[in-house]
């Protein structure tokens, strides 16, 4: 511990954070001044809440700082700070935005990356909503532009940003779609954090169930779209082939289709990739096949699934070590 | 960009991942080393006869076991030499597996290990959601091919690092480095 921290000891959690503000702000090492800043972000967000909205600004007013680093530390202060206190949504989302045209890659890529979460705690936030409010309303409008913005970034010439906007993309398709018996939920989602279609109330002045539904639907195409496209990077398509697979075992509806277009891309892989650029992505395409076999939803694909495996060289123990525990109930109705 | 940090990982994390982390570490990177094996396995006197320890055990203490089995013998075949050089640069070997620390690139040294390293960052759980680059370049587990293979991966450490947009730049340098070390690569992405 240095000498300036020692004297922050015996300060109340407000003037630590002061004393912490001020002495970023002079601070010329990118390393201390983001040591700082995280130990502010603890402070307020954690440690007395209370004091999130009193030093809002001056976090906030750390996203224009010449260092890119320094402005992604602020980027994941934005979504912690909205995670804490939906509140703060109109406030923070125009800094999103803001943020989104950076001239730093890295700077554009955190902020694609914290928009799912974000959007998650923006639908949480209008749930409770009755009547809605001037501040709801915006918000919800300009969602609506951040989404337009990020979905036109599937074409950006950058590999690294087309591979954040798919993550971005499998966040929106989760929300928006329906969770059912037979989801396959990551076990660090706490149902509580959850939201998804089904959790929606009916009936909301900005959140229609059919309008969601079918916006769910069609990034969901698009994502097959992108897979499908002839020119992909090979990152670019394991992402997608993980995020597809991911939204399938958490939302079966979108099972059938996803092991449809894995049938699709495997007799016609991209031509631009090298050769051991295809053995990634052939190894990528069985692994996530044998999670999906793995998956209950399986037993109505079991033929495709193997068949496919068999070609992309799983031996028989393999497939038959995921085969899937088949529930005599489903088969029947199967 | 140098900032990033690396992981070498290869089955035990006594020779292939040692060699490269040693070497890497003198070039100033922040590196890593790990195995993904279950136990800690080092020749012995026989094929079927492996000294096998757990991740526990220090090098220090591998060391000293077997300067009490077999002084001779493991002086010939270089164990006691790659264990002096492993305590010296850090107590005892890692488990990927038990590290929660996230890393940017992880360089894994055979098939099955890159095979290990992807299945158990897939499983994790997802804390920020950003990626890591796995990369694996078959190493074969002799000090001589390990010697070689830290040169290769400390090369292509580089020009990852030197890279302005390593996402961006990725995919191209994988495949001009792969034709010039005349290796093939396997590479793919996680976020977690």
């Amino acid at each position: 511990m240095d000498e300036e921290n020692v004297s922050l000891v015996y300060l109340s959690t407000s003037d630590k954070v002061v004393e912490l503000l001020n002495q970023a702000s002079l601070m010329q090492r990118d390393a201390q001044k983001a040591n700082n800043l995280r130990q502010v972000q603890e402070l307020i967000i954690h440690k007395e809440e209370n004091l999130l909205d009193n030093f809002l600004d001056e976090m906030l007013a750390f996203q224009t700082d010449k260092m890119a680093d320094i402005r992604k530390i602020v980027i994941g202060f934005m979504e912690e700070a909205c995670k804490k206190d939906p509140e703060l949504l109109p406030k923070i989302l125009p800094c999103l935005q803001m943020l989104l045209h950076d001239e730093n890659i890295g700077v554009q890529k955190k902020v694609i990356l914290v928009l799912a979460p974000v959007f998650k705690v923006m639908i949480q936030w209008l749930c409770k909503a009755k009547g809605g409010t001037p501040e709801m309303t915006e918000v919800w409008e300009m969602m609506g532009k951040l989404k337009v913005e990020v979905f036109e970034m599937i074409d950006s010439e950058n590999d690294g940003i087309r591979t954040h906007v798919v993550k971005f993309l499998e966040g929106l398709v989760l929300v928006l779609s329906r969770k059912t018996q037979e989801s396959e939920i990551p076990k660090n989602v706490k149902a509580e954090n959850e939201i998804t279609l089904d959790s929606i109330p009916e009936y909301n002045k900005y959140l229609k169930h059919k309008k969601l539904e079918d916006e769910g639907k069609k990034t969901f195409e698009l994502m097959l779209q992108f897979q499908a496209s002839p020119h992909i990077s090979s990152i670019n398509l394991m992402t997608v082939m993980g995020s597809i697979t991911n939204i399938a075992k958490q939302r079966p509806s979108f099972f059938g289709k996803v092991v449809q277009a894995f049938e699709a891309l495997q007799v016609n892989l991209p031509p631009t990739l090298a050769k051991s650029q295809v053995s990634s992505v052939r190894k990528n395409l069985k692994m996530h096949m044998l999670s999906l076999l793995k998956h209950q939803c399986s037993a109505d694909y079991v033929n495709q699934i193997t068949t496919l495996l068999t070609d992309l060289g799983a031996t028989n123990s393999e497939v038959m070590k995921n085969m899937p525990v088949i529930d005599e109930s489903r088969k029947r109705k199967a | 960009m140098s900032n990033l940090k690396i992981a070498v990982v290869c089955s035990s994390n006594q020779n292939r991942s040692m060699e490269a982390h040693s070497f890497l570490s003198k070039k100033g990177y922040r590196v890593r080393s790990f195995g993904t094996g279950n136990q800690v396995k080092l020749p012995g006197p026989a094929p079927d006869k492996p000294n096998i320890y757990d991740f526990n055990t220090t090098y220090d203490e591998m060391y000293r076991d077997l300067m009490r089995k077999d002084p001779e013998l493991y002086t010939q075949n270089g164990i006691l030499h790659m264990l002096d050089r492993n305590r010296r640069i850090k107590p005892k070997p890692e488990r990927f597996q038990a590290c929660p620390d996230r890393f940017e690139v992880v360089v894994t040294c055979e098939e099955r290990v890159y095979d290990q390293v992807i299945e158990d960052l897939e499983n994790r759980q997802k804390g920020e959601n950003l990626p890591v680059h796995i990369i694996n370049i078959d190493i074969q587990d002799n000090h001589e091919e390990a010697t070689i293979g830290a040169f290769i991966i400390c090369d292509l450490v580089t020009i990852l690092l030197d890279s302005e947009d390593m996402d961006d730049d990725i995919d191209e340098v994988l495949q001009e480095f792969e034709s010039r070390a005349g290796r093939p690569i396997l590479h793919t992405l996680i976020f977690y």
